[in-house]
């Protein structure tokens, strides 16, 4: 049974890496290939030598993604904070608001943002791209947070107020290291969204060096236009796929532990 | 399970300031709470001298933990003062009252060491390293934690996290302190071993302490005098001595003593109430009864009796034979009438 769901979930990225790693003739058809012309790092090759190179937009993802996921949990700890702190209806109400901006269709914003972008002057500037991923994480990242503060004792705190600790010393030294779970998962969550948004980041961003990786890739082009260059999108996406896939390694039980928070009570 | 220091011999306020010497004595002014309405507490006045011991009993609900939250300073007031020695500290915020709690729960901080809890107050408050480590040092000395210090509070028992949330409570140098059920998460022999201790630590030589329990033996073996509530409003408050003998009323009488007081319904909804030691059986004379059934209680024995005015129990020594059909009678002075409404009537006889 384990095995079953590995493959499901495994087999389309296996598939990626083989893909990836085989000349376009050997994808064909793999029986018609000599032995000497099937494996090929050609794939890779190709995204490194391209002007600008493929590195280059790995990097532009990282910096907005790390900006875009600091600046979230900066601003979403004092929200999810102080609205713990709101009794009865009116945190009711700010947590309903909260989720509908949440759930909101992505999709249905690019438009009225790009016109944001036009008259802001914000096109084709890569940290400006950490605006709307801002704006649109943090609904989500303050329910999660919130979430997580409200399964902290209450005594916890009360315990620091009388030992005389400020609220940030209290946010600080007592609750923050015991979100540290929740923290790291609601960072991935932020992350992953920054590092796989497609149609603001197509939008704003027109420059080469400027893109981050989604756009990127889907402007890889093949030798002509009637070629579809499976092998380097494969490539692209492995690429793009390895450094999440070594953070989530390392963060994995923080991100199990932040997820399933909050799910008893709160 | 190790067990508080037996001997000892420190002071649990030591180098403190002048504030603390003799201590000062606490007054509440008709202090009370409502919330959207409904009152959690109503109208308490008491005072408690430096160096006493009050324990606030009542059934759940009553107002004793709110009572506690008050002092601190960790819910607001809705009427009322509360003093301290001169200082009137209603509007004070919780960290400048120099008030100690100790939480049911005990409230460590988790990720933190011992040595860590205990020091993490003080750093922030910018106490000096040295000044720190001195007191951290006689603290963690006279409660006998020295060698847990690098332990985390998941690492320790529940005798030894009470005694670390104990220390870091008198770390505060407290001018007030207030435990709340800190034993009712210990199993009931390291409870009465450590009545002693804990009172031989934080009774009779400073601040004023106010304890809250559910349990009567615990305040009776704790406190200097008990205060007992019942919704909201104090019943009475006296020595248990005087809470036992002389109850203002039917709930008083009836919470405290176990087992519980005799009540027999008489005319114009009066009652009478008897203690089950109190009660003898006899010949010929008095209220005639049938025994029911006899619980053995080591030195003593608790007969169930059925009576034409309704059941009755008795405290005996254990030795004491009984037939199936005898009198019971009682000493005239030690009755206790209560009125229609519950309050104690005088010399009704």
């Amino acid at each position: 049974m384990r095995a079953l769901l590995l493959l499901w979930s495994l087999a389309p990225l296996l598939w990626q890496l083989y893909s990836s790693l085989v000349t376009p003739e050997a994808l064909v058809d793999p029986q018609a290939v000599a032995a000497g012309g099937f494996w090929t790092l050609s794939n890779y090759r190709q995204l490194l030598e391209a002007d600008p190179p493929f590195w280059r937009h790995l990097f532009n993802s990282t910096v907005v993604g790390a900006v875009s996921t600091a600046l979230t949990l900066a601003l979403a700890i004092p929200c999810a904070y102080g609205l713990q702190q709101q009794r009865g209806s009116l945190r009711f109400a700010t947590v309903l608001a909260l989720l509908a901006a949440a759930i909101f269709p992505t999709v249905l914003l690019f438009l009225p943002l790009l016109q944001l972008a036009r008259s802001l002057g914000l096109g084709n500037q890569l940290l400006a791209l950490s605006l709307p991923y801002i704006a649109l994480n943090l609904p989500l990242a303050v329910l999660l947070l919130r979430a997580a503060f409200a399964d902290l004792p209450a005594d916890l705190e009360d315990a620091a107020r009388l030992e005389g600790l400020h609220q940030t010393a209290r946010l600080r030294h007592v609750l923050l290291p015991l979100l540290a779970p929740a923290l790291g998962s609601t960072a991935i969550l932020v992350f992953l969204f920054s590092w796989n948004e497609y149609p603001v980041a197509l939008t704003w961003i027109s420059r080469l060096e400027l893109l981050t990786l989604p756009p990127a890739i889907a402007r890889i082009a093949g030798s002509s236009l009637f070629t579809v260059p499976y092998g380097a999108f494969a490539a692209a996406t492995v690429l793009g796929s390895l450094p999440l896939l070594l953070a989530v390694l390392v963060f994995q039980r923080s991100i199990v532990n932040g997820l399933t928070q909050g799910a008893v009570k709160g | 399970m190790s067990t508080m220091p037996s001997a000892t011999t420190g002071q649990p306020f030591p180098a403190s300031g002048p504030a603390q010497a003799g201590g000062e004595e606490l007054r509440l002014l008709g202090i009370g709470r409502r919330v959207a309405e409904r009152p959690l507490l109503q109208e308490l006045t008491l005072t408690v001298a430096p160096g006493e011991c009050l324990a606030l009993l009542g059934p759940s609900g009553c107002g004793k933990t709110t009572t506690l939250r008050l002092l601190a300073g960790l819910d607001p007031v809705s009427q009322g003062r509360i003093l301290l020695g001169n200082d009137d500290i209603t509007e004070q915020p919780p960290g400048s009252r120099r008030v100690a709690m100790v939480f049911q729960s005990y409230a460590l901080y988790p990720h933190l060491s011992v040595l860590g809890n205990l020091e993490l107050g003080l750093r922030l408050r910018g106490v000096p390293a040295r000044e720190r480590e001195q007191r951290i040092g006689a603290t963690l000395e006279l409660l006998q934690l020295s060698e847990l210090r690098q332990r985390r509070p998941a690492q320790l028992s529940g005798g030894q996290r009470q005694r670390v949330a104990l220390a870091r409570a008198l770390l505060r140098q407290p001018r007030l302190v207030l435990l709340d059920e800190p034993m009712s998460n210990l199993d009931a022999q390291l409870r009465e071993e450590l009545r002693p201790e804990l009172r031989r630590l934080l009774c009779g030589n400073g601040p004023p302490v106010l304890y809250v329990t559910h349990d009567q033996q615990e305040a009776i073996g704790m406190a200097d005098r008990l205060a007992i509530l019942q919704n909201g409003r104090l019943q009475q408050v006296g020595t248990a001595r005087e809470l036992y003998e002389r109850p203002v009323n039917r709930f008083v009488a009836c919470f405290l003593g176990r087992p519980a007081i005799n009540l027999l319904p008489q005319e114009g909804g009066r009652q009478l109430a008897l203690r089950p030691e109190h009660l003898r059986p006899s010949q010929g004379e008095g209220l005639a009864a049938r025994l029911l059934r006899r619980e053995w209680w080591g030195a003593q024995q608790l007969c169930w009796l059925e009576t034409s005015r309704g059941p009755l129990r008795m405290l005996l020594p254990s030795g004491q034979q009984l037939p199936d059909s005898l009198q019971v009678c009682w000493e005239r002075r030690d009755e206790l009438w209560f009125g229609a409404d519950g309050e104690r009537l005088e010399g009704v006889w």
